[in-house]
């Protein structure tokens, strides 16, 4: 495991926060799944 | 969005934006026009804090810009569903400029009871009278000028599909912007006894409380005291309005009881009848024969419930005949040819072996266990949409609203619930998931009755309303109303399923280098809260683990036991593995055999012939790996209960948002938690006190 390892793991994370934290929380528990009314783009 | 609503006072404001809210039935054909009038200026976003999707566009005609808000398609603007919540609100409180209603010309009286509800709001309103070539085709003769005239506002004949008449419709609202307050509708008169009470109830409330007038239409605030409206009771917070109500109302309650909302939906729906006979005329009967005989079998009282969930069952059978051949496809894409892939080219570039273990046993493990599930939500939300599309939704809504009825609930609540439900559960048969789901309707049925006489008290008038025809559902409508449900999905797996997969994976393998996943740090969570879970039948470590995962979303529950119970890199073929190009074609190959067993599926599903063939050797698939630590009894109990326990951070973030506070969030997780315990337990205890797949 060198430094590189670890940033490389940092970083990872790091994204899948984010990615987390903006897919959920930010979209106010807009459930993408149920929403009864889907309508065209 | 946030445009001045002047422009309403003013004849044209050239930099003013007009802001145009779309309303309408659903199925009146509004997402057609909306794409239209915007083509590909249309964007998606939801309305704060809820589910429901929110369209606005950006257009421009004749120098004035248009901002376009779509509502969502109601049949009323009672606050009873959320999307009639949703479009009220709006409609009310932020006041666009102008209403675009969408009526399907094949429907009329039903879309004028909606129409005759956005009169009442006192902002110009334009009827989009869309489906028109259909009414045509049908020898419907619309009166379109003596519409204008009883309705008083302007009418334009579309047809969406053929984006037909779309320029007059613009021309329409650019054009009641110039008239000003000419360009208010007509206040329609629901009957001297109704109309003396609003008066009375006008100039009281203009009299005592008149901030109130500041916030809400006149007419509109009186009729909906009249109704005794729950929301603007709640909002408006008026103490003084009971004994004004008195005056202007008790003799109409003495005569008509209570339900004062019923009298007024009575009205309406007179008036929609009365303005349909003067602007409509039909040819001779012959058009809904086929129609009426079809739901005297399907609206029948005692029929009505059985062939609802008789139709379900079809569509999760189908759904999965058609789908699970096209599931194992993609099972063996992902975990054959697209891992050896990943893994070869994370070795081309000196990927640390860590690496290449995250990506194949931790995102493709994880995500690819889910996206094995997309071919079944496709087929699932192209059946469900079919039934929307072909008219026999509203029949169901219908059926289980008057089912509800008589054990006094609401019934349309639930409509949204029972159908958003689907994409929630993965499940590996039609029958299995098909039984969660009416198992799904009968609890929320019970918990109903439970709380009807603590949380939820009153009641809503009946759903009187004339069903729409028959009709088939165009290819084009299928598609889009299709991709736009299953879309979701595939968002959710590219983004938090996949970020949940790289999570779960590190949380399996720390402390790091740990030899046994039990050891790992979500395994020793696990395994300390699998007793709780015995009694369910499912007291395994994996199974709690994946259960703490899934308290991020429901499906992260599947992708944690991918991840899990990944096989061990499968056993080396013999000889060179294969090229790119072999595992191309073997893909192509199997694509096509799947396409073919899919085809008999179906085809004996309908019941021409057994052609099915018996279940096919099990190979390595997730499933069978999953069977060796569940039996099929405390699977059915465990997906019972992913069913119903809470995906805390969605719903979290839903609660915080919705009332600002942690409370609510506590409690519903407490019970919804008990609730799908309790269920699970009776499932598995109960199954094996019959002795079934113990
Ligand atoms: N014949 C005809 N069909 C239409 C017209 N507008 C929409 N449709 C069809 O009506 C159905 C419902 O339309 P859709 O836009 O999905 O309705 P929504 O539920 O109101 O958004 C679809 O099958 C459309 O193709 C029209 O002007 N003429």
């Amino acid at each position: 495991m060198g430094i590189v390892d670890f940033v490389l793991i940092g970083l990872i994370v790091g994204g899948a926060f984010y990615l987390l934290y903006r897919s959920l929380w930010k979209k106010k528990g807009y459930c993408h799944g149920c929403d009864s009314a889907g309508k065209c783009k | 969005m946030t445009a001045p609503t002047a422009a309403r006072s003013f004849p044209v404001v050239e930099t003013a934006v007009l802001r145009v809210a779309v309303a309408g039935n659903p199925n009146s054909g509004k997402s057609t026009l909306i794409n239209s009038l915007a083509g590909t200026r249309l964007h998606v976003g939801n309305w704060p804090g809820v589910t429901v999707e929110k369209k606005e566009a950006a257009l421009e005609h004749r120098g004035q810009r248009i901002a376009l808000i779509d509502l969502p398609g109601t049949y009323s603007l009672s606050p009873y569903t959320e999307e009639e919540i949703i479009a009220r609100d709006f409609l009310v409180h932020d006041r666009p400029d102008i209403i675009v209603d969408v009526v399907d010309a094949t429907n009329l009286e039903r879309n004028l009871y909606l129409t005759l509800q956005l009169l009442e709001l006192g902002i110009p309103v334009i009827v989009a009278l869309n489906i028109y070539d259909e009414a045509e085709k049908k020898g419907y003769k619309i009166d379109v000028k003596a519409m204008e005239a009883a309705l008083g506002v302007t009418v334009v004949p579309t047809v969406a599909t053929r984006k037909t008449g779309m320029n007059d419709l613009l021309e329409a609202v650019t054009g009641a912007i110039a008239k000003g307050s000419r360009s208010l509708p007509r206040s329609q008169s629901y009957g001297e006894d109704i109309e003396a009470a609003v008066k009375m109830l006008t100039a009281g409330i203009v009299d005592r409380h008149p901030a109130l007038v500041e916030r809400y239409p006149r007419r509109w605030l009186a009729l909906k005291l009249m109704e005794g409206d729950r929301r603007v009771l709640a909002e408006a917070n008026i103490s003084g309005v009971d004994s004004l109500m008195k005056d202007a109302v008790g003799h109409l309650r003495e005569a008509h009881g209570e339900d004062l909302e019923s009298l007024m939906a009575d009205a309406r729906y007179s008036l929609a009848a009365g303005l349909t006979r003067e602007v409509l005329q039909r040819p001779s009967v012959r058009k809904t024969e086929m129609t009426e005989k079809i739901d005297r079998v399907v609206l029948n009282r005692f029929l009505g419930i059985p062939i609802f969930f008789a139709a379900m069952w079809f569509v999760f059978k189908m759904t999965f005949d058609l789908s699970a051949p096209f599931a194992d496809w993609l099972d063996g894409a992902i975990n054959g040819p697209l891992t050896r892939w990943i893994e070869a080219s994370t070795n081309l570039l000196h990927g640390p072996d860590w690496l290449v273990s995250l990506m194949t046993k931790g995102v493709i493990a994880g995500v690819g266990s889910v996206l094995v599930f997309v071919p079944v939500i496709f087929a699932m939300m192209f059946f469900i949409t079919f039934l929307e599309g072909s008219g026999y939704m509203a029949r169901a809504a219908f059926v289980m609203d008057r089912a509800m009825h008589s054990m006094g609930l609401h019934g349309k609540s639930f409509i949204p619930m029972i159908l958003g439900f689907g994409c929630n559960v993965p499940a590996q048969s039609g029958t299995v998931l098909w039984s969660l789901y009416v198992m799904g309707i009968v609890l929320a049925v019970l918990m109903g009755i439970l709380f009807k006489r603590t949380l939820f008290r009153g009641e809503s008038p009946m759903f009187i309303m004339e069903l729409p025809p028959y009709r088939m559902p165009s290819g084009r409508s299928l598609a889009i109303h299709t991709w736009e449900k299953g879309k979701h999905f595939l968002i959710k797996a590219g983004t938090y399923i996949l970020a949940v997969s790289v999570l779960v994976w590190f949380l399996l393998n720390l402390p790091w280098g740990v030899e046994n996943k039990k050891d790992s740090y979500l395994g020793k969570v696990g395994s300390a809260i699998a007793p709780v879970f015995a009694p369910l039948g499912f007291g395994n470590w994996e199974a709690s683990s994946s259960l703490i995962a899934g308290v991020i979303a429901k499906e992260i529950v599947v992708g944690t036991m991918g991840e899990i119970y990944v096989r061990e890199t499968e056993k080396k073929p013999e000889g060179p593995a294969p090229t790119f190009f072999e595992d191309l074609r073997e893909i192509g190959t199997s694509f096509a055999s799947a396409g073919r067993e899919a085809f008999t599926n179906v085809i004996s599903t309908v019941g021409i012939t057994s052609l099915k063939a018996e279940e096919k050797e099990e190979e390595a698939t997730l499933r069978s790996v999953v069977a060796k630590s569940f039996t099929p009894l405390s699977a059915y109990a465990f997906m019972a209960f992913v069913l119903l326990y809470m995906p805390c951070v969605v719903a979290a973030a839903a609660f915080k948002h919705e009332f600002g506070t942690w409370k609510w969030f506590g409690v519903a997780f407490v019970y919804q938690t008990i609730l799908a315990w309790s269920v699970a337990f009776i499932v598995y205890q109960g199954g094996k006190l019959f002795g079934i797949g113990g």
